[in-house]
């Protein structure tokens, strides 16, 4: 118990230290892996801990972006205001959606998501009076608290990966708690969970809302880091990407979609630097991580882990035998 | 005992690791770029300046190689290259070294390029922008870090009206300069009424209004309006609509895919024996020529510069770029070349000094000579490029279409409001 | 009237068209359990096949209808071999997965091959006249794309209800194990149903080129249309897909016609009605 403590602590002041001696490109990429990986964690409720495949999740960051942006371009640009309103609307719609999608399960679910998500990117894409449509929603003013203006990138930084160590600590406490394990026993095998009396629909009706709400929560701050939201942010890639983040990283692990972002996004930034080619790596890597490492890099980090807990052990137990 | 010792070393143990951690950061903090020094300064951060302006100035370039913009990226790029080639990548006695980033027509992977640009590589000057969401979304960024950009592509009117900025010029062109040059000519050259089709996006919508705006305005009648989604793929139901209402003609907006499709299934649901079709140069466009075929033929459309246009430069640019690339140039090309000069022109003017992003913007401004498309130069109040445009004719030469020039607009200007 | 009849013809042709460009799809996903999200890439490739056989080695698109389908299975055949048949243990979500990288890989593959730029296939001289139909003039071409369209359902039916092979496919359809058990080679008729699909979805390729082109990014354009006709269908019925399809094509045909800008949103919103009144589709069959 105290042992990570201590070691979430190094962890926090490692991350809070960072803008003291990375540069402000990969500081900013930092950033951008802090924003994603709220995204993932968020999936991560729904394809990792309810077993509930979604293709349709950039419904929520778009939905969470364009609502923040909307806000503070047309009535106020306090932090707590757009926060407030980004995180009402996206469980409305998440509500809305949930209602839908949760009546089918499996492959339907997956492309419900997915229609959703759709009619909603076509409905942004096509208002262009309201969100700009393909020229995508510009000239945000950047959040406001009282009159502290967060207008510096590294006060961003801070405020991103403060709201990063707010979800992740929030959903670690869901996950964690008998509510966690219900979701999880949901994934294992829904029809036991139903036998022993739970309603599981309320569960997974819950674990909608929850994700909507931190994909929404994702999507905002994403509008307060670059200043701009653009359709591209709510197409089905922006969906394909997230599921790519849980499942690289390791879907029902509360570290994996952390890692899975960071690989993504560093991934695609330097490989893009270097080659036009980069969906042939990506894809490549995707379909390595598929078939050897299932469980993703935290799976990798298992493994090291245990490979390296049982050869010291054997070198333990060599020891003991020569001193005997 | 034992334990209490061994305790102790444990603890001393986890102190010193600690302490060590943090002499290794504070050290790298002392060194270097780190971010809380770099984001104090507003500007670009002129002590790494110094060491390597010296003798290279880096040119940023940010365009789509992937992506279905991805062709539109490499013949703007290819177009830089070959004038560059042919100054010898040397302005006034310093090296130009071309950085390119591929954007994939994304504006968040734009602005984390551009990012890079900045932060790591150092850029004196941006230029590109393929896509006009782009252009929008690095348009605070590099207004408030004062970063000389030159648009060589991005259409959207609001760069050089509502989203104007000191440090942002357009060398290319603005979509009301694209429709608003067709509706005059088009009440005066094809009748005076006329159907509207264009591609349901920010583009089109802004193209086709400043076209119904000049032809209402000229005294002709819009008799009816449609907007098919953009990658609409089949326009049967569109076209059979439109095959049953009365006019003189249809103002078609598309590019890329949609232009190929929009223009053959015109031809093949019949409507080209009944209306003229006419549109902007994307319509035609070079790159799609082949694919679309002898469907094309009888085409209208504006546009501020084609293959075909007769004049001296324009034939030395062609012949330099077929020897170079064995392919014909397209407009992005042309873009490109031109984009290449007018950097280049206005280094001259500075003397090779980048430094002062003022003095560049200045130089920029003043720029003007006369490029493949005919005289050029820049409006000081929009930042935008005066530039002739051409009404060209699709014909059928040899068995294959060309595009001619029939008429000419002389320098139309951005209204810039 | 008219019009009316002419928008029907036009529906009913588009709907054809996406019915032979989804039945591979339909086909590999009942028996083999297998959403193969890189369908749309091997339709990629065969328009890409073909264009490359008309433009340059022979004019004719006979030719082209031929081989390049032959092609696209051979790379299906190369697909099943090495990436599925090993991974089979892996469960279906992963076969999924792995098939979505295959479509990025394949994505940059076709670019680096073709380049980018924006290529059609021309249509057999035959048929490139129009024709006039409920005093409209339609392309000949899409008249054609019926009757094939037709062709492909007739024969698809007749294989599945007269022939041995269909009777396994409808048997494997209902249950796997069954099948094996009774001493069926199920990883062959694994291996030659996808061989199949890559078929019609070449085929598909081929025949929708002329009309849908060809530009960088089609895969996935396609692929989501594809999957829209899948699920609205029912998963593992091909009667189911017709419908769909039919469907589809006359619905999209009419909301562009009735109300232009909402003709995207509206084809999700029929996938969401179909849906919750028939949570498996119009003809499908409960899926595990």
């Amino acid at each position: 118990m105290k042992k990570t403590f201590a070691k979430y602590l190094m962890i926090i002041l490692a991350l809070c230290l960072t803008p003291f001696f990375l540069s402000l490109f990969h500081l900013n990429l930092l950033s951008e892996i802090l924003i994603f990986g709220i995204f993932a964690l968020s999936l991560n409720v729904l394809v990792g801990y309810t077993g509930l495949v979604s293709l349709g999740h950039a419904a929520f960051f778009g939905v969470g972006a364009y609502t923040a942006g909307l806000v503070a371009k047309n009535l106020t640009s306090n932090l707590f205001m757009t926060v407030g309103m980004t995180v009402l609307i996206s469980v409305l719609v998440a509500a809305l959606i949930g209602l839908f999608c949760l009546k089918v399960s499996g492959f339907y679910f997956l492309m419900l998501t997915l229609a959703f998500s759709q009619m909603i990117y076509s409905y942004i894409y096509q208002s262009t009076n309201l969100t700009g449509g393909s020229n995508g929603l510009s000239g945000i003013p950047k959040a406001v608290v009282g009159s502290f203006q967060f207008a510096n990138p590294v006060y961003i930084f801070y405020l991103i990966l403060l709201f990063f160590l707010l979800t992740y600590f929030a959903l670690r406490l869901v996950v964690k708690s008998p509510f966690g394990q219900v979701l999880i026993g949901i994934r294992e095998n829904e029809t036991r969970i139903k036998s022993m009396g739970y309603n599981t629909y309320i569960y997974k009706y819950s674990a909608f809302l929850i994700a909507g709400c931190f994909g929404g929560l994702a999507g905002s701050l994403y509008t307060y880091f670059n200043g701009f939201v653009a359709p591209s942010d709510v197409y089905w890639t922006m969906s394909g990407a997230a599921l790519i983040m849980v499942l690289i990283g390791g879907a029902g692990t509360m570290n994996g979609p952390v890692f899975g972002a960071a690989l993504f996004v560093t991934l695609e930034t330097l490989i893009s630097s270097y080659t036009n080619s980069w969906m042939l790596i990506v894809g490549s890597v995707f379909i390595i991580f598929v078939i050897f490492f299932p469980k993703g890099i935290v799976g990798i980090g298992e493994s090291v882990v245990q490979f390296i807990k049982t050869r010291k052990q054997q070198a333990y137990e060599q020891k003991k035998s020569h001193a005997t | 005992m034992r334990i209490f010792t061994k305790g102790w070393m444990d603890v001393k143990r986890r102190l010193s690791k600690m302490f060590s951690f943090i002499l290794v950061l504070t050290l790298l903090a002392a060194c270097g770029n780190s971010a809380i020094n770099t984001s104090s300064n507003e500007e670009r951060n002129e002590a790494s300046q110094q060491g390597e302006s010296a003798e290279t100035i880096k040119i940023g370039s940010i365009l789509p190689f992937s992506g279905v913009y991805a062709s539109l990226g490499k013949d703007l790029s290819d177009g830089m290259k070959l004038y560059f080639d042919s100054i010898n990548w040397k302005v006034e006695g310093k090296k130009i070294e071309l950085i390119e980033e591929d954007t994939e027509a994304d504006p968040q992977v734009a602005l984390r390029k551009l990012r890079k640009l900045m932060d790591q590589d150092n850029i004196d000057i941006l230029n590109g922008a393929v896509s006009t969401a782009v252009a929008y979304a690095i348009r605070d960024e590099v207004d408030s870090k004062k970063l000389p950009y030159l648009t060589s592509h991005a259409g959207g009117n609001d760069l050089t009206r509502g989203k104007r900025s000191d440090y942002i010029w357009r060398s290319s062109f603005s979509s009301w300069q694209i429709g608003h040059s067709m509706g005059e000519w088009a009440f005066e050259n094809v009748g005076d009424k006329m159907y509207i089709a264009a591609a349901d996006y920010a583009f089109g919508r802004e193209v086709s209004a400043a076209f119904i705006e000049a032809y209402k305005n000229a005294g002709g009648e819009i008799v009816g309006e449609v907007y098919p989604p953009l990658g609409n793929n089949d326009y049967s139901s569109y076209l059979t609509t439109i095959g049953g209402v009365e006019a003189d003609g249809v103002y078609g907006f598309f590019a890329g895919s949609d232009a190929v499709r929009f223009v053959q299934q015109f031809k093949q649901f019949g409507l080209k024996e009944k209306f003229k079709l006419v549109g902007s140069g994307w319509l035609v466009a070079e790159d799609l020529r082949e694919t679309i075929g002898n469907a094309a033929e009888g085409t209208f459309a504006s546009t501020f510069w084609d293959y075909n246009l007769e004049t001296e430069e324009n034939q030395a640019f062609v012949k330099a770029y077929e020897e170079a690339y064995n392919r014909r140039p397209t407009i992005e090309s042309l873009e490109g070349y031109d984009a290449a000069r007018i950097i280049a022109e206005a280094i001259t003017v500075t003397k090779g000094d980048v430094s002062d992003s003022e003095k560049l913007v200045e130089a920029i401004a003043n720029v003007s000579f006369t490029s493949p498309r005919g005289e050029i130069s820049f409006d000081k109040e929009t930042h935008h490029v005066i530039q002739n445009m051409y009404i060209s004719e699709t014909v059928l030469s040899e068995g294959k279409t060309e595009n001619k020039i029939i008429d000419t607009i002389e320098k139309v200007q951005d209204p810039g409001k | 009237m008219d019009l009316i009849g002419a928008q029907l013809v036009n529906g009913v042709s588009y709907g054809l068209l996406l019915f032979i460009i989804t039945c591979g799809l339909s086909l590999v996903f009942g028996i083999l359990g297998v959403l193969n999200l890189a369908h749309g890439s091997m339709y990629m490739f065969g328009a890409y096949i073909a264009y490359s056989l008309t433009a340059t080695y022979t004019q004719s698109f006979w030719i082209a209808l031929l081989i390049s389908p032959i092609c696209v299975a051979l790379l299906a055949l190369v697909v099943e071999l090495i990436l599925l048949r090993p991974t089979y243990q892996l469960g279906h979500l992963s076969q999924v997965l792995l098939t979505f990288g295959l479509a990025y890989v394949f994505h940059d593959i076709a670019s680096y091959i073709w380049g980018s730029n924006v290529l059609t296939i021309q249509v057999p001289p035959v048929f490139s006249g129009s024709i006039s139909v409920f005093g409209q003039v339609f392309p000949a071409y899409r008249i054609v794309v019926i009757v094939i369209g037709i062709i492909i359902a007739a024969l698809l039916w007749f294989i599945q209800a007269k022939t041995r092979w269909g009777a396994i496919i409808r048997a494997g359809l209902n249950d796997k194990e069954m099948v094996s058990a009774l001493g069926v080679n199920i990883k062959l008729v694994f291996t030659i149903v996808f061989i199949v699909g890559g078929l019609l979805a070449g085929f598909g390729g081929v025949i929708a080129g002329p009309i849908l082109g060809i530009y960088p990014s089609m895969e996935f354009q396609t692929l989501i249309l594809a999957l829209v006709v899948l699920v609205i269908g029912g998963l593992g019925s091909i009667a189911g897909t017709l419908v769909a399809g039919l469907l589809v094509g006359v619905f999209e045909t009419f909301s562009r016609f009735l109300f232009p800008e909402l003709s995207m949103f509206l084809i999700f919103g029929l996938m969401v009605m179909v849906l919750v009144v028939k949570p498996n589709g119009l003809f499908g069959k409960k899926v595990a």
